[in-house]
């Protein structure tokens, strides 16, 4: 009771001060993240080297390594003392006991109150706590206004439903044979996850099992989208080598210019002004079939504590910090990156770009599934989702597709 | 003097009519000429592409040529995380101590094979050949576990292990073809001249079976230098990484997106050490047959 | 010997056995399991998919490998010699070898993509085709798009074993064939291969198990597709011991793999050993 109370306190005083008052001696952690989070977890990291006298060592781990890396490593004891990984494995490995209990201390933080919902009920396993949401990523759609324009199109007017999105890109591949109407990653499993997903949920489709016993591609969702992505395949508005993509070119045609519309993650807002700096593009929440139905995939990064961290008082005052007003937004923000506290998405950072601000308001709007063997069900190359839209949309058979997924979804979720 | 007589009759019409070649060494020539346009197109093409900007390395429908030379995917692969020069540092201790422990191994294993007849030597090669028969993402994760109880992970020491046992195979295997290829005769001189056993293969076989342990050593280093998953898998710090992780990492994008152009400059950059250490040993295949078989 | 066979013995022996006792358990890559005797074996016998990814694998050995080794010997045959332009060419095939494979597989899989990549361009520049390819939604294209990527990289290994032991044959056989009047192709089938036979069986056979053991380059250029065509023996046990952390069964996948390897391979040794001894 009274360590708790102490605890409490400790994390209390942490949070009220700007910086945290130097131990004794100073130590080094170690904390892992995959390669494509490197860039937003060091503005955090570096921020907190710079302001304090422990210092985090980041170590990045490719992305598709990233779970057996850990995995071995918690069983042989060679962890680090930070794990900072995508957070659609949280259930799998808290249910292997791979994290600690952060239940106490997260509880009894402010700061974590307000956290996006999807954060905490992603990190949250039999009414415990195992980590905090890190370096937020959410899926929009981002559409091209100069096409827009070309095409007859009122450029900021995006489209608010999916057959919508089917009536623009059809008058912009009218504008020439090199233009497309849509983009997606034909052979990219996570790719579609993130953008294509929340185009059914919104249409109100639940998407995956989370037990044997739960249902998998529910209402007409899945059909009535899949329907729309068969048809301007058919019609020829997305390019030929969509097909083939796992991923590899998944903005590279976007940036050219020759996509009207694409679903997409914030980061792409960052990449697009750096790269193309001319392009004119507007951001908007991805839509179900319907005007007004809107979702997004929110996704990122989490932050845990590796069973076997030699650090963990220290580490959890680093998960104290980040999210604080300052991390989160001198750190997040001021870099382009959504905080996990929504409450902050109106800031003077993101103020110059009205953009972002809808992308952060996205992380309100979305979903997060809570399953195990998401990798399996999702990601594999050989996954029942990836072949669902390939059946579905590239050789034409929806309802055998679903049918399919639904059945071999419900398998591994039994297991 | 094996080349001229492997070459096509050139030579010797060319010593009767010294002022023009016969028609099979332009049809060489040229063939050679092919070779090297099509081997060393995809590698042109890459260079080019690695001085063009990342945007323009990314372009469709792409260009042959840089629309501008920019530098930036080289910046990004020699300045991501721990710099190049801590990679490449890693790299090299491992691969330099692979060398050492197949060549260390390997020649007196592989004189043993091919010298000394005994029972069941084709079974013993059988077991020095099985490392290359088991899918190596298996065989890691015990090895992983194994290494961890003795604590050789994160130590150039334990990856460099692992490198050599999955060389090893190959350069056993390679030094007992070049053992077996000397002929009987020197060896016989060399007892006879009274050599002990050890002199002989110092002094008399590791000369002459120079081009085998000088190809032992290269595809050691080429293995070493290349190898990704047990690398990542055995070392914990960014500090301690190898340069496959490195390339790795630096062109993965967000769901798998890659960047053309450092892609681009990461091949590059990993070509030149290990066409150096080519370059550097090509003379002692050379100078081995120059040596001669037989003095 | 007994440095080599001590080696081997701690670091691959005991390691083997662990992996055969973890083939016989259900054990996940996230730790746990429990014994279950044969019961992956069973599972293996009834699985569709790794038979399809086996039999993929072995028509990707039987036409890589032979094209592996008539071009590299060819190579071999070709830059013997020292002058400088042979010396060039055998540099220059010798290149892409050193390319780690996953970079080489990227760097290929760049050159075929239909939107950035040069090959669909240098095609239609060159009139061979009309319309740009996408070389990975039909299996067979996908499937020469890789063999042509891995003979590009791998085919200065085999060149270099070779010319290793080219050079190795004694010059005196070779000049009495000279003064013999024997011509230049009747010495390479009479005298080179021949005495090149060590060599040729050490390499395809090296060759052969690299091939069945083949993951990298279709994991990064094909993924498995189109609808899982292309998927290999070694990639459908990666698929269910990293991706569906099945660790137990995978482990007892890889087993049956190198039984099938150790199989073929102690054949083709068998058969060097009886006709060397003719």
């Amino acid at each position: 009771m009274t360590t708790r109370t102490l605890r409490a306190a400790l994390a209390a005083s942490l949070i009220a001060s700007t910086a945290v008052a130097a131990t004794a001696r100073a130590d080094t952690m170690t904390m892992w993240v995959r390669a494509s989070g490197t860039n937003a977890a060091s503005t955090l990291v570096n921020l907190w080297n710079s302001t304090h006298s422990d210092k985090i060592e980041l170590t990045t781990i490719p992305d598709n390594q990233m779970v057996t890396k850990l995995a071995t490593g918690v069983q042989a004891g060679e962890v680090p003392d930070l794990v900072s990984f995508d957070l659609i494995y949280m259930p799998d490995f808290m249910k292997a006991g791979f994290l600690a209990d952060l239940t106490a201390d997260l509880k009894a933080d402010p700061n974590f109150a307000s956290v996006a919902k999807a954060y905490v009920d992603i990190a949250t396993y039999e009414g415990k706590l195992y980590g905090a949401g890190f370096t937020p990523d959410v899926s929009i759609l981002v559409w091209n206004k100069d096409l827009f324009k070309k095409a007859g199109l009122d450029p900021d007017k995006p489209p608010r439903s999916v057959p919508e999105i089917h009536e623009d890109a059809k008058k912009i591949h009218a504008l020439g044979a090199d233009t497309y109407g849509f983009y997606f990653s034909g052979s990219c499993p996570g790719c579609n996850i993130f953008t294509t997903s929340p185009m059914m949920v919104a249409s109100g489709s639940k998407i995956l099992p989370a037990n044997g016993n739960d249902d998998a591609l529910t209402g007409d969702g899945v059909k009535d989208v899949l329907e729309q992505f068969k048809e301007m395949w058919s019609e020829g508005l997305v390019p030929k080598s969509a097909q083939a993509d796992n991923g590899s070119n998944f903005v590279a045609l976007f940036k050219t210019g020759k996509i009207g519309i694409q679903g997409c993650g914030g980061f792409l807002i960052s990449d697009l002004k750096r790269d193309v700096p001319g392009m004119n593009f507007g951001v908007t929440f991805l839509p179900g079939m319907k005007d007004g139905e809107v979702s997004s995939f929110v996704g990122g990064d989490v932050v845990a504590i590796p069973v076997g961290s030699k650090h963990v008082p220290l580490a959890k005052a680093f998960i104290a910090w980040e999210l604080t007003d300052e991390a989160q937004l001198d750190g997040l923000a001021k870099n382009d990156i959504l905080p996990s506290r929504p409450a902050l998405a109106d800031n003077k950072y993101f103020a110059a770009d009205p953009r972002i601000v809808t992308t952060a308001k996205a992380l309100g709007v979305g979903y997060v599934p809570w399953v195990y063997h998401f990798a399996d069900m999702v990601n594999s190359d050989s996954s029942p989702w990836i072949n669902m839209l390939q059946r579905a949309i590239f050789d034409g058979d929806v309802d055998g597709a679903i049918k399919e997924a639904r059945e071999k979804m419900k398998a591994i979720a039994a297991e | 003097m094996t080349s001229a007589a492997l070459a096509p009759d050139a030579p010797a019409i060319a010593a009767r009519r010294p002022r023009r070649l016969a028609p099979t060494a332009y049809l060489t020539a040229a063939v050679s000429i092919a070779v090297i346009a099509v081997m060393g197109a995809p590698i042109v093409l890459s260079t080019l592409a690695s001085i063009k900007t990342a945007a323009d390395a990314s372009a469709s429908p792409p260009h042959y040529l840089p629309a501008a030379l920019s530098f930036e995917s080289y910046a990004k692969v020699f300045g991501y995380q721990s710099g190049l020069a801590t990679y490449v540092g890693n790299s090299a201790l491992v691969a330099f101590t692979v060398i050492a422990s197949c060549l260390a191994i390997a020649a007196p294993a592989g004189y043993g094979l091919a010298r000394f007849a005994m029972r069941g030597k084709e079974i013993a090669f059988l077991v020095l050949l099985a490392p290359i028969m088991i899918p190596y993402q298996a065989i890691l994760t015990p090895l992983y576990l194994d290494l961890a109880k003795i604590g050789l992970v994160n130590t150039h020491l334990g990856l460099a292990i692992v490198h050599t046992i999955l060389q090893l195979p190959f350069s056993i295997y390679l030094m007992r073809s070049s053992f077996e290829a000397i002929p009987r005769e020197i060896e016989e001189a060399a007892v006879i001249d009274g050599c002990s056993s050890w002199k002989r293969l110092t002094r008399v076989f590791l000369p002459l079976a120079t081009p085998g342990l000088v190809t032992v050593a290269l595809f050691a280093f080429i293995n070493s230098w290349n190898e990704f998953l047990a690398a990542l898998i055995f070392m914990n710090r960014e500090t301690s990484f190898t340069v496959p992780i490195l390339l790795v990492s630096v062109r993965q994008g967000h769901f798998g997106a890659v960047d053309w152009g450092a892609l681009q400059a990461s091949v590059i950059i990993s070509i030149i050490p290990c066409l150096a250490v080519y370059l550097a040993l090509q003379r002692y295949y050379i100078s081995g047959l120059l040596s001669g078989a037989v003095k | 010997m007994a440095p080599a066979l001590i080696f081997v013995g701690v670091f691959v022996l005991i390691p083997l056995g662990q992996l055969i006792a973890m083939s016989m358990t259900d054990r996940s890559l996230l730790g746990g399991g429990r014994f279950v005797g044969f019961g992956n074996y069973v599972r293996i016998w009834n699985d569709a998919g790794f038979w399809r990814a086996l039999l993929f694998t072995v028509k990707y050995t039987i036409v890589l490998t032979p094209i592996l080794m008539i071009l590299g010997f060819g190579l071999a045959l070709l830059t013997v010699d020292n002058t400088p332009l042979k010396r060039l060419t055998r540099t220059v095939a010798f290149l892409p070898v050193v390319i780690g494979l996953s970079s080489s597989s990227l760097l290929w899989f760049w050159l075929f993509d239909e939107q950035v990549g040069l090959i669909n361009k240098l095609l239609t520049d060159l009139r061979v085709i009309a319309q740009p390819i996408v070389w990975f939604v039909s299996a067979d294209l996908a499937f020469w798009a890789v063999v042509i990527s891995i003979t590009w990289k791998v085919v200065g290994f085999g060149m270099v074993l070779f010319i290793a032991g080219i050079q190795s044959i004694n010059p005196e056989i070779m000049e009495a064939a000279v003064v013999d009047g024997a011509r230049y192709w009747a010495r390479v089938s009479r005298i080179i291969l021949p005495l090149s036979r060590r060599i040729i069986l050490l390499t395809t056979l090296i060759s052969a198990i690299g091939s069945m053991l083949a993951f990298d380059q279709f994991y990064i250029m094909t993924s498995g597709g189109p609808r899982g065509q292309t998927f290999t023996a070694v990639y459908w046990i990666y698929q269910n011991s990293f991706v569906s952390f099945k660790l137990g069964y995978g482990a007892a996948l890889s087993i049956v793999l190198t039984l099938i390897i150790l199989a073929f391979s102690t054949l083709q040794i068998a058969l060097t050993a009886r006709s060397e001894a003719k």
